[in-house]
């Protein structure tokens, strides 16, 4: 199948969402294999650069996903996070870049199922919105005057 | 000068801190070029008082150069600052940021009528149309009659952006990153932009281009909103200094909108208030995950 | 032999057909309120008259140039030109500031083969300066509003028409061909209108100060406090320079697209204004301070520049005048320097007599 096939690039934190995803995996549950995946100790540790810096390599859609408020291994970093996303989120929304692209969750160590299921929301959301255009940088890119 | 208050008063009470040895330098704004534009000036003697304007032309923000001042005196000497509204609310996310005592500096407020766009030079500045704060929230000696706030809805430009189709609002913003040339006097006039070593000077990592290509530009302006987001007073200054024309201030105004109506904060106003960005609320809104 | 033409301004577009026809043509257009110089193919394209607001050294040396693209081991320089360039609706100033980069970028020895490939064969139409504005001082860099150095072709707007003589061969050759024996030639009084125009514009300039004097005196004032004083006001960006047409440093960075082999190496401008320009690997940096690198950029445009170039780098457009977040005024240094040099001289000049 030719058919175009989204990247998407999720960061998880250590305690939480990542051992959720190894729950997914060890339980066998299916998901989306769009998705690659990158270990931060803490959701809080995910400065927007990384998720602005995604899209300009090529991820058609960044997923950031924590533990759920009061759970975070480092005590406040998700809340932390949580206010940096929503400023980032509102910044790239009201700038035209599509809302979907990028996205936040809270997935428990324990939520397999939680995880597989944000998985292909994501997922089935960036194929809608097509390959990613907007902040996208290639060696081509288009030059200015001359 | 308008708004009550004389320049008179002004260069009075400048030339009493000077002979009082309250303060080293008084920093203020003299003519610059031209009868639209004004410069910074370093007063030190009580004669050169009379340099000292207030007006219009004003539209510069001198905290950059009180900062500069303040490193060049000695240790344990103060300077003076002319502020208006927006320069005072940003000395005060100063003290707030712990960038400044406020020991260090006298203010000396003025209350502002709004300043010129220097590209159109009749027009109000856009920060001044939308104005709520003429008047420092802090000062030592106040040399004017303080202005009465502005009506109106200051995210009025905000919201008529968002009436418009993300394709429309990226394209727009493309338009002006298609004038920028990465020249960084946004930056550099930003009072809030005081970093040592800024993100876009890093080279381990070099985080993004130094193109005026996109997206490298996009994401000059971008980072640059984040890092000054909850911090910026909608002074302006940065869309003043910009020599062709970007109308960077936006970005900005909606992130300010967002901040002040999720995390209830708005910048430069508490000078012991934790900024929005370095603090959270267990009961913070979080519809947007998932 | 030097050719006069009539060119009525609703008629553009035939001089604009006859470049494009021959040249990849630039010139001013508006970008939301912003002038710039883009490539153009028709005259209504053109904002002909509006003071422009980039220097046109960005159609020759852009601030972004991609110098090569490469592939694993294989390197690809770019394109290469079909049609050489030309430029229409730069004033004096502008033409001026090419003549002074092409030293810079062509030497007897060494040529920038990218600056080459761009203004190799290039024709420049000036558009004389009607209305100089109050930071104009071209005259002190012994240039006019309506100086021919550097233009090929040049206009002199009087209201409803151009008249545009030919300055070189080349624009000779050019006008020549573009309108063949369609020329209108222009009547007396079309010739007088042009010269009140032009007389007019020299006579708004206020009076030049001495550039070589001011030379003269920044040998003597390397560590003078004036550079303190003058320097308080700089943020240390770089709008003065990247606006000014004769700047022309650069930095060259490679860029590679993350996950492939492939990259490109690019040109973008640099700025001696920037701390970081002289930062040096162990940290140290030369010019640390605002004061060292405003007196290196004084020294540079209208001293190093002189010994090596043979004039000063600035054709005095004022751009950094009027373009400057501070205000900070080039001809005020220029006075300062020039008045401490004078001062300097009196003092060593009384210190000789009294001490015969």
């Amino acid at each position: 199948m030719n058919e175009w096939q989204p990247k998407i690039l999720a960061f998880l934190c250590n305690w939480c969402s990542y051992a959720g995803a190894d729950l997914a995996g060890v339980s066998r549950i299916q998901y989306p294999p769009n998705v690659r995946v990158v270990r931060v100790p803490c959701s809080g540790r995910v400065n927007p650069i990384f998720i602005l810096k995604s899209l300009e390599n090529g991820f058609d859609g960044v997923l950031v996903s924590g533990c759920h408020p009061g759970d975070c291994h480092y005590i406040s970093g998700n809340y932390i996070a949580r206010r940096k996303f929503a400023v980032l989120k509102a910044a790239l929304e009201f700038m035209g870049v599509e809302p979907g692209r990028v996205q936040f969750s809270w997935v428990s160590a324990g939520e397999g199922e939680k995880f597989a299921q944000v998985i292909g929301q994501v997922t089935d959301t960036v194929k809608g919105l097509g390959p990613a255009k907007r902040l996208v940088k290639t060696a081509e890119a288009p030059g200015v005057a001359g | 000068m308008k708004a009550g208050g004389s320049e008179q008063e002004l260069r009075e009470a400048a030339r009493k801190l000077l002979k009082d040895k309250k303060v080293g330098v008084v920093v203020g704004y003299a003519r610059g070029t031209g009868e639209l534009r004004s410069t910074p000036a370093f007063i030190r003697h009580g004669k050169d008082a009379d340099r000292l304007i207030f007006d219009r032309t004003c539209g510069i923000s001198l905290v950059p150069h009180l900062r500069k001042a303040l490193k060049a005196l000695p240790k344990g000497a103060k300077a003076a600052v002319v502020a208006k509204g927006c320069d005072g609310r940003a000395l005060v996310q100063y003290m707030a940021e712990g960038q400044l005592k406020r020991d260090d500096v006298v203010i000396v407020g003025v209350a502002c009528d709004g300043v010129l766009d220097p590209r159109k030079s009749d027009v109000l500045s856009d920060s001044c149309l939308r104005c709520r704060y003429p008047n420092p929230p802090v000062y030592d000696v106040f040399v004017a009659e303080p202005k009465a706030v502005g009506a109106g809805d200051e995210y009025a430009a905000v919201t008529e952006f968002e009436k418009l189709g993300p394709e429309e609002r990226w394209g727009w913003f493309q338009t002006q990153f298609a004038k920028c040339i990465r020249c960084y006097a946004c930056r550099n006039a930003c009072p809030m932009c005081y970093c040592e070593e800024c993100f876009v000077d890093q080279t381990n990592p070099l985080w993004f281009g130094k193109s005026a290509e996109q997206p490298d530009t996009a994401m000059f302006h971008i980072v640059r909103a984040l890092h000054t987001a909850g911090r910026c007073v909608d002074c302006g200054a940065c869309e003043r200094a910009c020599p062709l024309g970007v109308r960077l201030g936006l970005l900005n105004k909606r992130i300010e909108k967002e901040i002040k109506e999720r995390f209830g904060y708005t910048a430069g106003l508490d000078p012991e208030a934790t900024p929005a960005l370095a603090t959270y609320d267990e009961e913070d809104k979080q519809e947007f995950i998932l | 032999m030097s050719s006069i033409l009539k060119i009525r301004k609703q008629e553009l577009d035939q001089l604009v057909a006859a470049l494009v026809a021959r040249y990849r043509l630039f010139g001013p257009v508006d970008l939301d309120g912003t002038t710039v110089l883009r490539e153009v193919r028709s005259a209504d394209e053109l904002r002909l008259g509006a003071a422009l607001d980039e220097p046109a050294k960005t159609v020759f040396f852009p601030q972004t140039e991609t110098l090569l693209h490469y592939d694993g081991d294989k390197v690809e320089a770019p394109a290469g030109r079909d049609k050489p360039t030309a430029i229409l609706g730069i004033r004096p100033c502008d033409a001026k500031s090419l003549v002074l980069l092409d030293r810079v970028f062509r030497t007897g020895t060494h040529q920038d083969s990218f600056w080459q490939r761009r203004h190799e064969d290039s024709l420049v139409v000036g558009l004389g300066c009607s209305l100089p504005l109050e930071t104009c001082f071209c005259n002190w860099m012994n240039l006019g509003p309506f100086n021919a150095d550097g233009s090929d072709v040049m206009l002199t707007d009087i209201g409803d028409a151009y008249i545009a003589e030919s300055c070189t061969d080349k624009g000779e050759r050019f006008l020549k061909a573009a309108y063949k024996s369609q020329v209108q030639r222009p009547s007396d009084a079309d010739l007088d209108k042009a010269g009140a125009v032009r007389g007019r514009a020299r006579a708004a300039l206020k009076p030049p100060v001495d550039v070589p004097a001011v030379k003269k005196a920044l040998a003597g004032l390397w560590d003078s406090p004036l550079w303190d004083e003058l320097t308080l006001e700089c943020l240390s960006c770089a709008a003065c320079a990247y606006l000014c047409p004769t700047c022309h440093c650069f930095d060259i960075q490679d860029e590679k697209v993350p996950g492939t082999s492939r990259g490109r190496r690019i040109r973008i401008w640099d700025t001696c204004m920037a701390a970081l320009f002289t930062k040096e690997a162990s940290g140290h940096n030369p010019r640390g301070s605002g004061k060292e690198r405003m007196r290196q950029r004084i020294m540079h445009k209208f001293s190093y520049f002189v010994d090596n170039f043979g004039e000063a780098a600035c054709v005095g457009c004022g751009r950094c005048i009027r373009m400057c977040p501070v205000s900070l005024d080039v001809r005020r240094v220029l006075e300062r320097v020039r008045d401490e040099g004078a001062a300097k001289d009196q003092k060593s000049a009384k210190g000789v007599a009294s001490a015969v």
